[in-house]
């Protein structure tokens, strides 16, 4: 292809992958920190999220308490460390099930083709067609009683045909490269080359959808907690922590915003992860 | 004013560098010459050669970052180096036009061809709508497609290569421009097309009066079509004449390597082509001295260490870059 | 084209067909006796033994849905057991709120979101294109909710302003300029999360298009960069957009149903949440049933857009 060379050299070169930066570390250590924080709420020395302090109601951020109390004088920091428990879960526990179920099938899919990667993914684009949202929201509420579980169920099955996508397109990239081929005529099992060929070139791919996925999970968990379609009352989430503020919103603003900004700064620590991912490893922007 | 033939272009030690992450790289380095109306000029060299980043720094149509531009370029009297984008748009299709490499790439997928023939009628020369649809068809008839009123609403994926090339030429006649550049017009083509289309090209220089620059790596393709060729090497010209003397007398070792490594009609058959050994070099690490030198088999020590300049043969015209040239009147290859 | 029309419409058919029977079977979702349920606490026995029959619970199921089904293509959802009105109507009533709603988004939206991805992708990585990439990927981490929430605090309450929020909702016959007042927070909450998306996608697909051959060779013909943009290079990038455009409008049906709930305006999401909390059933299935098809509908309709706008999908 004659000339164009000139220039083939330059562009591999700006190609090069770029450090991930400090930015992306500092992600990494806010979401551990959230995690952490979720996971030993009640070993670390925070108040009872649940207790009510009549006498102080509606106050602002004190030192005693770090981020002021709500319309019941329960303590906003608390309740914002345990209500992390329900959207963390929501989107972590979602998409396990989303990957556990989408991934392998999208791989071997992908694999295979024929007749398995035909029936299913034509199964697969159906299901895509269904609004996820809309039907989260129906089963949700026809499933009574609700419960944590069953929103992580729901939300998990929904999100098995978009995890099944993109896995499948991206294993389908890699599975036609030589190297691919070259495993296979050498004799490797099938197993093996899923698991040492294919898995390592699609993980980027699958982290970076994982943790975009897991934030928007929790944008979805925290309209639940709107529709009233989320874990009860008094239990606190994020959601439904904000959902309450509405009614207090001119007396305490601190309700509203605290709670806001810890859902904004964690899904911002997702995305930024999933996106500092995906373009280290330069793949291409897949819509959510 | 004088009996010399009036020059189109002017290109004066023109240099054009590329910035990059790895440090600058000197694409295209000290190029001078010029080119009558009504010329057929040729430029050949290997892949890599510059050929490319040459053609388009005369357009003006380098990438408008990370690229370094210095020297001269007077076309039609319009210095083109260091002028804005809003002036050499001024110049661009009406002094002068590029014919592509590859038709596939090089037409808007989602436009229709007539659309696109149409756009610079209607934009620079002002005509309207009909008499614009009137004059691409005209066109598109000029550069011989077939049933050019249905083809002008077709869109460029239901036409073949060739047919394409066709349109891409009609596109760049549109403003009747001054000069063509055809930057390896047949490279994405059959070889049966190939001929067609050069045929083409020379067909409408007579007939529209312009003058051509064709870039390529094929000498073949200029032997015939050309009146004169610069031979580039590593951004460089290596050597510049008239046709007939750089086929029969030349004197760089490269182009004699380069005549070697293509394919002759009067060869006897199974003669063996001779490849040029080696690889075209590294333009980010370019020694002191001749770039052509560690693939030359006459290299000497000052090859290695000094630049050779131009220097004239004797014959009008004719320039060489060679510290150790082949003999005069033996330069023809040895078949 | 028409073979890829045909083969769409047979897909678009299954949908509706699947989701149908995910709809009719919700009711089946409730616990113990749907009839029991749907009628409420405190129906008398008989009331329960009459729906019984009418929701044709004593059939066996295929059954249930072909009358279910043929109902529904005569236009009757259904009448709700907790107001006694059509459900059909109820949605009548509302859906023209939704679609206003996301027209209204989606011009704020596309109106700023393509001339700004045209900034942006003219020098990828200039300060310009580095401000809008930090704005635009904050915007996304910020849910509907919470922007809703924050402009109510803003509006109403800092600069009290009296918000057209709440109960202010007025029609487009009543009144159209308090019509467009009342609607302007949630179109503008919801083009917020539809800019985000069309620039990101929009600016990428540019990006690579500028860097096209034919990009270079419209160049050449000395024509603007105004036109070299809009008319050269806008329509070959634009058709990921459009499928994010379908994808993403189906969502704003339900991303919609927040914002509405919250500013209490009577679309369809508004009724959802409604019906949710009166344990209205037969009109949350209606609902459901209607947004599904439209969320299909639309993509479909986008599907047919991307044709019209890249003849080389069609050909393939």
């Amino acid at each position: 292809m004659s000339d164009l060379q000139d220039e083939a050299p330059l562009v591999e070169k700006s190609e090069k992958r770029e450090p991930m930066g400090v930015l992306f570390w500092v992600c990494v250590g806010w979401i551990v920190l959230n995690v952490f924080g979720a996971i030993f709420a009640n070993v670390l020395p925070l108040q009872n999220p649940l207790y009510q302090n009549y006498a102080l109601v509606n106050a602002g951020p004190s030192l005693h308490h770090l981020l002021g109390t709500d319309d019941l004088g329960r303590d906003i920091f608390t309740r914002i460390v345990y209500g992390s428990r329900v959207s963390i879960s929501v989107g972590v526990g979602a998409m396990i099930i989303g990957f556990g179920i989408g991934a392998p099938l999208g791989m071997l899919a992908a694999y295979r083709r024929g007749r398995f990667d035909a029936i299913l993914t034509t199964v697969m684009y159906v299901l895509l067609a269904f609004p996820a949202i809309i039907a989260t929201i129906a089963v949700l509420s026809f499933w009574t009683p609700r419960s944590l579980y069953k929103i992580i169920v729901v939300i998990g099955i929904a999100s098995i045909p978009l995890v099944y996508r993109v896995i499948r397109t991206a294993t389908m990239a890699v599975a036609t490269k030589d190297y691919v081929t070259a495993a296979k005529v050498q004799g490797a099992t099938d197993r093996r080359i899923l698991v040492k060929e294919l898995l390592p070139n699609i993980a980027p791919i699958g982290i970076s959808f994982l943790l975009i996925g897991v934030a928007t999970v929790i944008i979805l968990e925290g309209a639940l907690a709107f529709l009233g379609l989320s874990v009860n009352p008094p239990t606190p989430s994020w959601g439904n922590m904000i959902n309450e503020s509405r009614t207090v919103l001119a007396q305490n603003p601190w309700l509203a915003l605290f709670p806001s900004l810890a859902i904004c700064l964690f899904l911002l620590g997702l995305n930024f992860m999933g996106d500092r991912l995906r373009s280290h490893y330069d793949v291409t922007e897949v819509k959510l | 004013m004088s009996t010399e033939p009036e020059k189109l272009l002017v290109v004066e030690d023109l240099t054009t560098t590329f910035a990059t992450p790895g440090g600058p790289l000197p694409a295209v380095g000290g190029i001078s010459f010029n080119i009558n109306k009504n010329e057929t000029l040729g430029i050949v060299g290997e892949s890599g050669s510059g050929k490319t980043v040459l053609s388009r720094t005369i357009m003006g149509l380098q990438p408008r970052t990370n690229v370094t531009v210095t020297g001269s370029v007077l076309l039609n009297g319009h210095q083109i180096v260091g002028a804005s984008e809003n002036e050499k748009r001024k110049y661009w299709g009406i002094d002068v036009a590029m014919v592509f490499q590859d038709p596939m790439t090089s037409l808007n997928p989602v436009m229709r061809i007539g659309k696109q023939i149409d756009e610079s009628l209607r934009v620079r020369l002002g005509m309207s709508r009909e008499a614009a649809k009137a004059r691409a068809i005209e066109l598109l008839e000029l550069v011989g497609i077939p049933s050019p009123e249905r083809r002008y609403s077709a869109y460029p994926g239901q036409l073949s290569g060739g047919m394409r090339q066709r349109v891409v030429i009609a596109i760049a006649l549109a403003c009747s421009p001054k000069l063509l550049m055809a930057d390896e017009p047949t490279t994405g083509l059959d070889v049966t097309i190939q001929a067609q289309i050069l045929n083409l090209i020379d067909e409408l220089k007579e007939r529209l009066h312009m003058s051509v620059i064709l870039v390529t790596h094929d000498l073949g393709v200029v032997a015939t079509r050309t009146s004169r060729i610069i031979v580039m090497y590593a951004g460089r010209i290596v050597e510049i004449g008239d046709t007939r003397e750089v086929f029969t007398n030349h004197r760089m070792p490269y182009t004699r390597a380069l005549l070697e490594s293509s394919p002759k009609v009067t060869n006897p058959s199974h003669t063996r082509l001779i490849a040029i050994p080696g690889r075209p070099p590294n333009l980010m690490k370019l020694s002191a001295g001749c770039s052509f030198a560690p693939r030359c088999a006459y290299a000497t020590e000052r090859c290695h260490q000094e630049r050779p300049e131009l220097q004239s043969s004797g014959a009008p015209g004719h320039f060489f870059a060679c510290w150790n040239p082949l003999p005069a009147s033996q330069g023809a290859p040895t078949s | 084209m028409l073979k890829y029309v045909t083969r769409r419409l047979l897909m678009l058919i299954g949908i509706v067909f699947v989701i149908s029977i995910g709809s009719f079977y919700l009711i089946h979702l409730l616990p113990g006796n749907p009839a029991t349920v749907i009628a409420g606490v405190g129906a008398t026995p008989e009331y329960t033994a009459k729906l019984y029959k009418l929701l044709g619970l004593n059939r066996p199921i295929y059954e249930q849905y072909f009358i279910w089904m043929g109902n529904v293509l005569h236009g009757n959802l259904g009448t709700s057991f907790i107001s006694q009105t059509s459900v059909t109507s109820v949605i009548g009533a509302a859906l023209p709120i939704d679609v206003e709603i996301i027209v209204l988004s989606q011009i704020i939206a596309f109106a700023t979101a393509i001339p700004m991805a045209m900034r942006s992708s003219r020098r990828p990585d200039g300060p310009l294109d580095r401000v809008l990439g930090a704005s635009s990927f904050t915007l996304l981490s910020i849910p509907p909710f919470v922007v809703i929430v924050m402009l109510v605090l803003l509006i109403s309450i800092k600069l009290g302003v009296p918000h057209t929020g709440p109960s202010s909702y007025v029609s487009l016959g009543t009144d159209w300029v308090a019509n467009l007042e009342s609607l302007a927070l949630p179109a503008f909450t919801l083009a917020i999360g539809s800019f985000v998306v069309y620039y990101r996608v929009l600016r990428s697909d540019l990006i690579a298009t500028l860097q096209e051959e034919f990009i270079t060779l419209a160049r050449s013909k000395g024509i603007s960069q105004r036109r070299i943009m809009w008319r050269h290079a806008f329509r070959p990038s634009s058709v990921a957009l459009l499928g994010t455009a379908g994808v993403n409008i189906g969502g704003l049906l339900a991303s919609g149903f927040i914002v509405q709930y919250l500013l209490a305006i009577p679309g369809l999401g508004y009724t959802l949440i409604t019906a949710i909390f009166n344990s209205d059933y037969l009109l949350v299935q209606g609902i459901v049933f209607v947004v599904s098809v439209g969320v299909v509908l639309i993509n479909f309709t986008f599907d047919f857009i991307i044709n019209i706008v890249d003849p080389r999908i069609s050909r393939e």
